[in-house]
């Protein structure tokens, strides 16, 4: 298959062809559906240009779930290691985010599970009920997804960064969790009314959409 | 507080979280780049479940030959109809489940655990619509020699479908043990209505029925004590 980069290469004769082949693949119009493909062919560029716009995502999604920056940074290795592992289970023509998502998660439930194993239950505990006591002028200013996420269970984080934060669709959503679309709108709609419930108790400002009606 | 004014924080919120670093994304790159080659991607679902209720039917079909058809024999045409179709549909939906439970991401209809209690369920209606004899003859001897058979051949229709899916991922190995195990008995079922001459309703309720939940439960604890020795030997590593 032909794709964009060629002609971008032959049009502004850019010495580099690989620097050419990367930009042109980074292009919003090259679907990561797309990316995959050619990343299963054994294309290192398409692999590339996947890594550079799938991880910031795949980042934010560990960096959610209360890990430090290092245990994300770890996180990401792994999933990518992974990922290269059972490349072959992706299917061409299904949507490609639910998988990677589905493999993210994988990995971050296995890393969840070593660090109950290491760390105390305690001391964890005491640092999420620390989050879900935050004041309400620390979440409003520093506008931190962790403490905004505290009072959800690990679920409804989960659904809810991959819906809102990720910007995938709720079937997508059902297909990286393993369960129906039925069930993500349900832990939605309660995460919301947690959510709701929290800032309301802490006395956050009504938005201003709010303040019109 | 309106969902607008959340999903607005949410966005804020992540938008302030610290970006990946780009050496980071440049080792991901380089430790992928020596081992990258094509590779050929996993046939589609119908393919898939279609070799696993073709294990399914083998083994149900060459442990009857072994053994003998005298429970088919036995049967009228409607006990035959109901019973097997029954069996094939629900060794297609478990097929189709398992391939979901090997392939990440993939669009699942019903749980490794909700595959089972419909298959438990529709074989106690179709078997409880079809028997009525309620007298019990050598209930616990007779039982326990089905249960035996059924299992031993549940076990290799199990592992032969594992084998189909081999180049498979699964991201919850004890659900993949479930509902391989759910194959395994379904086909373990199918061998003994072919077989078990034995038509006393208790008989077929409890002993048949109980076929398909120990090779569930065996295959759910295969599958948990995979993944730990996957996680070990990774740790050796």
């Amino acid at each position: 298959m032909l794709l964009n980069g060629e002609y971008i290469l032959q049009e502004h004769a850019v010495p580099d062809k690989n620097y050419a082949t990367n930009l042109s693949l980074m292009h919003p119009d090259i679907t990561l559906e797309m990316l995959m493909a050619r990343y299963q062919a054994g294309d290192f560029a398409a692999a590339t240009a996947l890594i550079d716009r799938i991880s910031p995502q795949l980042y934010r999604l560990f960096l959610g779930q209360i890990v430090s920056r290092l245990d994300a940074d770890d996180l990401l290795q792994e999933t990518w290691l992974r990922v290269h592992r059972v490349r072959h289970t992706y299917r061409p023509g299904e949507p490609v985010l639910p998988w990677f998502y589905a493999i993210a998660r994988h990995v971050r439930v296995d890393h969840y599970r070593k660090a109950i194993r290491t760390t105390s239950r305690e001391q964890r505990l005491e640092e999420v009920s620390e989050l879900a006591a935050m004041a309400p002028e620390q979440i409003g200013k520093s506008d931190d997804l962790d403490a905004l996420l505290a009072p959800l269970s690990e679920s409804q984080r989960e659904v809810l960064q991959m819906l809102k934060v990720a910007g995938m669709s709720l079937e997508e959503v059902a297909r990286a969790t393993s369960s129906t679309v039925g069930s993500v709108k349900q832990k939605v709609h309660r995460a919301y009314e947690k959510l709701r419930e929290t800032m309301n108790a802490m006395g956050l400002r009504k938005g201003p959409s709010e303040e019109k009606s | 507080m309106r969902d607008g004014d959340i999903d607005e924080l949410l966005k804020n919120a992540a938008d302030q979280l610290p970006q990946v670093k780009p050496a980071l994304l440049k080792s991901v790159a380089d430790a992928i780049q020596p081992s990258l080659r094509p590779v050929r991607p996993l046939p589609p679902t119908w393919v898939l479940t279609g070799g696993v209720f073709l294990i399914y039917a083998t083994v149900a079909l060459a442990g009857a030959a072994r053994a003998g058809f005298n429970g088919f024999a036995k049967m009228d045409l409607l006990e035959r109809a109901l019973i097997f179709s029954t069996l094939s549909i629900l060794a297609w939906l478990a097929g189709t489940e398992f391939v979901h439970e090997m392939i990440p991401g993939s669009r699942g209809r019903i749980s490794a655990e909700g595959m089972l209690a419909l298959g438990s369920v529709a074989l106690l209606a179709v078997f409880a619509a079809l028997f009525h004899d309620y007298h019990t003859e050598h209930f616990v001897s007779a039982g326990l020699i089905c249960l035996a058979v059924g299992v031993v051949h549940a076990i290799p229709a199990a592992l032969l479908s594992w084998w189909i899916l081999r180049r498979g991922f699964a991201v919850n190995p004890q659900s993949a043990g479930l509902v391989a195990g759910t194959i395994g008995g379904l086909a373990g079922v199918a061998l003994l209505e072919l077989h078990c001459p034995n038509f006393q309703a208790m008989h077929i309720l409890i002993w048949h029925i109980a076929v398909l939940l120990v090779s569930a439960a065996l295959g759910a604890l295969i599958g948990r004590a995979q993944r730990r020795h996957i996680k070990a030997l990774r740790h050796l590593a």
